[in-house]
């Protein structure tokens, strides 16, 4: 304890707490742009980065919406998966709109035409349920989203013939490149761009006025309205941004970049649950710390399919060896249930609010605080003595 | 000095069968301290929703500054120059003392440049004395700071009329006499100050207009000192006789 005391000391003298945060996030960044051209890596592990990237977009896209805009939503996968099969029927089918006499055939809708139209039905989606829910709060909000979430999730599942059912649905590719490797090194560059776009959007928004509006929207709506702030406009905002994000990272991922096909199965409530476990174990009310939860889980909870456990003290198995390997399947999952649990009975803020609070200083700014009542009580008291 | 005309014609509000606010009218054109009392229950707080926009009122109208208020939203009600605060406390527990000025300041003038209204923003603390807690999480203020916060926020807004519900309420005789500084001051800058009190005291001492409220209609209107001898007001008060 007094070493990591005179440890923070120097670095408060020195180069400075946020200072040092930016740094190092300058050279995770750096990490993930170097990863890739690791030659000892495999595909596999490139794939497994990109389903990173993926939820964290996703998660920390439900940070913004939950944690900051306190809209508690369970619709979230629900967005992604109109973004993805808005985009893949659309390229498929084409659309015809008789009554403006515009036809555009499958053929003349690109790839990226394809995740545009995915991502503006998204957010036009979006704007019908934010409105939808603006007089609904907490539990009922809640409620509201996982019907629409289901709702969504069945009609997909029982069109068949036009969804593709369980099967699900196979999108135009966005990138067509022969060389396997020389792929999989452009989709992770791309899901790691969008990743560090859609978190600086995310940040921007946080950090001007709105981002204010939200959170007092989140403590307070009727306060918030008594203060001048349009709850209205900024309820409906917010569902429309996030669900452009998450529909735009359900298109871009589902086509042929993380997935090759939507499926039913990913809109399934459990799958929401784990998007609102990461954003929890990270920090709900943090765009980074949410994106870091789901990214380090995500890594995890693969890294622990299989779990090699070396037996201590010479001990050996029955047929000799010294080490056996744990299938872990399910288990892996109650383990991230524990951490769960864990995390919002003594961590409420996530596991890395103390992480970032302490690179943003804002604990010394509390001090601060703290030693100037203490400052001031102290006046108080001599004034009164004087005044004896 | 902000123009300041504030009208309400026959305002009634009914819950089910509870004639809440039974078509009170009464109207502020003036920069005046109205002190709005009545037994518990007689409306004044239904009358303050009413006034915001919290409520839409069942029938009747508002008029601040020629532009018609009642059934608008909060927000509404708020940009077109009607302040409130509330009769418990609603502080934005998550966000700094800072962060709770900015909200106001921002929603009411969002071209300013955010160092002129954080430089306003401390101005306003430093007359509340609670300028020390600037960076401090408003969950940790104590209850008569978290008021004295509620009525910073006001002066962000700069609204010319302020409505103020139970501002003394459980609150530390020290920071009353801060509260008190405050609607003098206030009034003194050219707004209408209508207080809801429980404190006759403070009623009393404070108000040069006097409005009474019983079971939701408007008993008495007039100087403090004529209101109190008021017969109408007397017997809400005390009660009659059933011989009478």
């Amino acid at each position: 304890m007094a070493l990591f005391k005179r440890i923070q000391s120097a670095i408060d003298r020195g180069i400075g707490r946020r200072r040092l945060g930016y740094l190092l996030l300058g050279l995770v960044v750096l990490f993930f742009l170097w990863f890739p051209n690791d030659t000892s890596q495999s595909n596999y592990a490139k794939t497994v980065f990109i389903s990173g990237f993926f939820y964290a977009i996703l998660s920390s896209s439900w940070a913004l919406l939950a944690g900051i805009a306190g809209q508690f939503s369970f619709g979230h996968m629900a967005f992604m998966g109109i973004g993805a099969y808005v985009a893949g029927l659309f390229a498929r089918d084409g659309i015809t709109f008789a009554a403006l006499g515009i036809a555009l055939s499958p053929e003349s809708i690109s790839a990226v035409g394809a995740i545009i139209i995915g991502t503006t039905a998204a957010g036009l989606v979006g704007l019908v349920i934010g409105w939808l829910l603006l007089r609904l709060r907490s539990s009922y909000l809640a409620l509201f989203t996982i019907a629409f979430s289901e709702l969504f999730r069945i009609a997909m599942l029982t069109e068949y013939d036009f969804t593709g059912g369980s099967n699900g649905l196979s999108l135009r590719p966005l990138l067509e490149v022969a060389d396997v490797d020389t792929a999989r090194q452009i989709e992770y560059y791309l899901m790691f761009g969008l990743l560090i776009a859609c978190l600086l959007v995310m940040y921007r928004v946080t950090h001007s006025p709105i981002g204010i509006f939200l959170r007092a929207m989140r403590e307070d709506e009727d306060a918030a309205s008594a203060l001048g702030v349009n709850v209205v406009r900024y309820k409906i905002l917010v569902f429309v941004f996030t669900s452009m994000i998450v529909g735009l990272a359900g298109a871009i991922f589902y086509s042929d970049v993380g997935s090759e096909r939507i499926i039913p199965e990913q809109l399934e409530v459990l799958q929401m649950s784990l998007i609102i476990a990461y954003a929890c174990i990270g920090g709900m009310e943090s765009l980074l710390g949410a994106a870091a939860g789901a990214f380090i889980s995500r890594y995890l909870l693969e890294a622990m399919r299989q779990v090699v456990i070396t037996l201590p003290f010479g001990l050996t198995m029955a047929d000799g060896s010294d080490a056996f390997v744990w299938e872990t399947g399910a288990w892996r999952f109650a383990l991230f249930g524990l951490v769960m649990v864990l995390t919002l009975r003594y961590m409420r803020n996530g596991l890395l609010y103390p992480i970032f609070t302490w690179f943003s200083g804002r604990d010394l700014v509390m001090k601060e605080t703290v030693a100037k009542r203490k400052h001031d009580e102290d006046h108080a008291a001599m004034l009164e003595d004087q005044d004896e | 000095m902000s123009e300041i005309n504030l009208e309400l014609n026959k305002i009634a509000k009914r819950f089910g069968g509870n004639q809440a606010v039974d078509h009170v009218s009464f109207s502020v054109t003036k920069p005046q301290l109205i002190g709005m009392i009545g037994p518990n229950g007689a409306g004044k707080t239904t009358l303050t929703n009413l006034m915001s926009g919290m409520l839409k009122p069942s029938s009747g109208t508002i008029y601040l500054n020629g532009l018609r208020i009642d059934g608008r939203a909060p927000y509404h009600v708020t940009r077109a120059g009607l302040g409130r605060t509330f009769q418990i406390t609603r502080a934005l527990n998550r966000m700094t003392v800072m962060e709770n000025m900015m909200v106001p300041g921002l929603a009411h003038e969002p071209g300013a440049r955010q160092s002129d209204l954080e430089d306003r923003a401390r101005q306003i603390l430093s007359m509340l004395t609670i300028d020390h807690l600037t960076n401090e999480y408003s969950r940790a203020l104590s209850g008569g700071q978290r008021k004295l916060l509620e009525l910073g926020r006001l002066l962000m807004l700069d609204p010319s009329v302020i409505i103020l519900d139970e501002p003394f309420a459980g609150v530390h005789p020290r920071l009353q006499e801060t509260i008190y500084n405050y609607i003098h001051r206030v009034h003194e800058d050219g707004k209408a100050i209508i207080f809801i009190s429980h404190n006759m005291g403070a009623v009393f001492e404070l108000s040069q207009r006097l409005i009474v409220l019983n079971f939701g209609a408007l008993i008495a209107d007039g100087e403090p000192q004529q209101v109190k001898n008021d017969p109408a007001v007397i017997d809400a008060y005390l009660g009659h006789d059933e011989d009478d």
